[in-house]
């Protein structure tokens, strides 16, 4: 069936985070709710009034329909947090190992000293930040159904480890010069969630459902 | 007799909702009995997230209806209380006539 064109459209982003963190099979029936009672608002009430309504809508529903991934879906989320753990560990260490035997195959060191210290260090901060992007890809490819739900909830452990991490070491040391490390910590968190948005997305490709539309 | 056997406060009303609207009863129109008897703002993810649970543990089935114009091409899911659900209402709902039978509160509230 041809989809009737509207004068009041919801917000597209909204729509877009309904559709990603709704279950795969939810996703359809939501947004036709919600576009139904948008449109009746907007008639009603004026289209800021309806576009109101609809963010507001989407916030709630964003917050309650992750945790209850763990109850629809709780096998399958789970299992990818725990994979999702696991690869981490696995994979953490890659990146730096890498980096190294690289630039001393080339003795980098030697000839190149500020690249040197370029990959030493911010290299191997990029190369953390790609491995959390594939944790996050491995998590929601588990997950199937529930992505946004598990990467998230691993995405807010890891960020949590990094704040403790963090805490202990200022009370430790006094030195606030940690927060930069910090800053990288979240932005490694932030990068699983990425990782299960890219693979979500793919997943709606793939299928004729559809998104943010 | 367990803990489980009784209903959540809002997955009983959720459950009232579906029995008063019968075979009109998807998204929409459950979130706004709930909203118009109540008088509390309910977003349609808390009741899709009530909704999934109680089907899991057999109160309610859904199907699929004919995607319609007005809702952009997309089908509603409409849900009914099973014989499982009917006995879990009709046990919380006794349990709570039980406890509050005699305390008049309701008469004071008013």
């Amino acid at each position: 069936m041809m989809a009737k064109p509207y004068a009041v459209e919801p917000p597209r982003v909204a729509t877009w985070l309904v559709s990603l963190f709704t279950l795969a099979r939810e996703t359809e029936s939501i947004l036709g709710d919600l576009l139904e009672e948008f449109s009746d608002l907007a008639s009603s009430s004026g289209a800021a009034f309806a576009r109101r309504w609809y963010w507001r809508q989407t916030l709630k529903t964003m917050v309650h329909l992750v945790p209850s991934a763990f109850t629809v879906a709780p096998w399958s989320t789970a299992a990818g947090v725990v994979v999702g753990f696991t690869a981490r560990k696995l994979l953490g260490p890659l990146p730096e190992r890498m980096i190294f035997a690289v630039l001393e195959r080339y003795q980098v060191y030697e000839h190149h000293f500020a690249t040197y210290m370029f990959f030493a260090s911010t290299g191997i901060d990029i190369g953390h930040l790609i491995t959390f992007l594939c944790v996050g890809g491995i998590v929601a490819w588990m997950a199937k159904g529930t992505e946004m739900a598990a990467t998230m909830v691993l995405s807010l452990f890891f960020a949590a480890l990094g704040v403790v991490a963090f805490v202990y070491l200022v009370g430790k040391t006094g030195r606030l010069e940690f927060a930069w490390r910090l800053a990288w910590n979240f932005a490694d968190a932030l990068a699983i969630v990425v990782g299960g948005v890219v693979v979500r997305l793919c997943r709606f490709k793939a299928t004729t459902l559809p998104l943010g539309c | 007799m367990t803990g489980r056997d009784y209903l959540g406060e809002f997955e009983h009303i959720i459950l009232l909702a579906l029995l008063r609207l019968e075979d009109r009863a998807y998204g929409v129109t459950v979130r706004q009995e709930i909203e118009f008897r109540t008088h509390r703002e309910v977003s349609i993810g808390a009741v899709y997230a009530t909704l999934d649970r109680l089907e899991t543990k057999g109160y309610v089935k859904s199907h699929r209806g004919d995607p319609t114009p007005e809702r952009g091409g997309r089908s509603k899911r409409f849900f009914r209380v099973t014989p499982k659900g009917m006995a879990a209402v009709n046990r919380t709902q006794r349990a709570l006539v039980s406890m509050t039978e005699g305390l008049g509160f309701i008469r004071s509230c008013s």
